[in-house]
């Protein structure tokens, strides 16, 4: 097999595995989504890492009191998933969510996380809004995340997914500047959302 | 009582009553939302316009047979409460209970509203008619976001809370709960 040092070197239309994803040697970020490569933004703008910093210093505080990791990207997540609900053929999926909480410690490895973190945020960038709301969303309700929060930096809003009597994700209300937002995963954690949200 | 005749002759900081905004005189389009006084933007853009009509041309064909109506705004939905008087005007709304409408308009919940928002502008929407809606046991209400074009769809639980569904984006449809068979592709929401 020929090194892999180019994404040019790729079929975005095949389907790869989390094994293939490791020998390649490109630069660019990606995704692997059931098998298909999505490419990643280059690199998320200042807002967007200034909310992920701001998430992540009073989360992280939070977690001093449990057994519970936060990791943020890069970071590979690994969800194995069913290409649909119908087939057993499984698919390899391997994400990088901008913020990761995983209290089942015995998911980490070398790698990162193998399995479902407890709690996922995505922070949305302008070129990926469309895709990181529906693939992300359906990814993570499959793969049995309990907690997922959508940060809108342009709306200035934050919607938490929780999994309902039916485990299917349902939504919060947006969040704005002025709403405490709380955390049913982490149970005690709460935060405002004016401390990450339009903040300049 | 002195004419109001213009907005400025009003206190943002008071509270009014729908008989106080019957009254009103100037040209601007405002809300009353729990006796407060909120402005709304001056007209909606074209983009807004466009997915206004593709809502109500959906909404209006498919309740031409049946006893709900459809409407679009301006048009004030009131939901007076002692003190605490709220006219609003949502981009759409549908009504099934005909008791509820009269010359004015819609006195009382609709079954369903809709909301087109945008960036900048729409704390109002997110924020406080959300709680109003969800205080008022509108069944359903959709946030439409014409800037990414994806629509979110917050329906009353058990508890009379609103939970939002997945954001349903291009490629997708949108059944409705609260006025049952009615289906749209999102695609057409968007068409311009």
């Amino acid at each position: 097999m020929s090194r892999i040092t180019s994404l040019v070197q790729l079929d975005l239309n095949k389907r790869y595995t989390y094994a293939d994803y490791l020998t390649w040697e490109v630069k660019e970020r990606i995704e692997l989504i059931k098998g298909k490569i999505l490419k990643m933004a280059p690199a998320p703008n200042r807002k967007h890492q200034r909310i992920s910093l701001l998430l992540e210093r009073a989360i992280d505080q939070f977690l001093a009191q449990m057994p519970c990791e936060l990791y943020h990207a890069p970071f590979d997540v690994r969800l194995p998933l069913p290409l649909n609900k119908q087939s057993s053929e499984r698919f390899d999926t391997v994400v990088q969510p901008d913020i990761v909480v995983v209290c089942d410690t015995s998911k980490l490895d070398e790698q990162g996380c193998n399995g479902a973190p407890e709690l996922i945020i995505e922070i949305l960038s302008p070129g990926n809004t469309q895709r990181e709301m529906k693939d992300k969303f359906e990814l993570y309700e499959a793969a049995g995340v309990q907690e997922y929060w959508l940060v809108d930096p342009i709306r200035e809003t934050t919607i938490l997914y929780h999994r309902n009597a039916e485990d299917r994700f349902v939504g919060t209300r947006p969040f704005l500047a002025g709403d405490t937002i709380q955390s049913k995963v982490l149970e005690g954690f709460s935060i405002e959302a004016s401390v990450f949200l339009n903040e300049n | 009582m002195a004419r109001i005749t213009s907005i400025d002759q009003l206190d943002f900081d008071k509270q009014y009553t729908y008989a106080d905004y019957l009254t009103w005189e100037f040209k601007e389009r405002v809300e009353l939302i729990k006796g407060r006084l909120f402005k709304m933007s001056p007209a909606p853009n074209r983009r807004h316009q466009a997915i206004s009509s593709n809502l109500h041309y959906f909404f209006a064909a498919f309740l031409r047979d049946k006893p709900c109506r459809v409407y679009h705004a301006p048009f004030d939905v009131r939901l007076i409460k002692n003190g605490k008087d709220t006219v609003v005007q949502p981009d759409i709304c549908v009504i099934c209970d005909e008791s509820k409408l009269d010359d004015q308009g819609c006195n009382g919940s609709p079954d369903m509203v809709i909301e087109i928002l945008s960036p900048g502008n729409s704390r109002k929407e997110r924020k406080e008619k959300f709680a109003l809606y969800e205080e008022n046991g509108i069944a359903e209400y959709w946030m439409v976001e014409p800037a990414e074009e994806f629509v979110t769809v917050y329906s009353l639980n058990e508890e009379g809370k609103y939970i939002g569904s997945k954001p349903f984006i291009t490629g997708e449809t949108i059944d409705s709960d609260a006025v049952p068979g009615f289906t749209v592709a999102v695609d057409d929401i968007f068409a311009d």
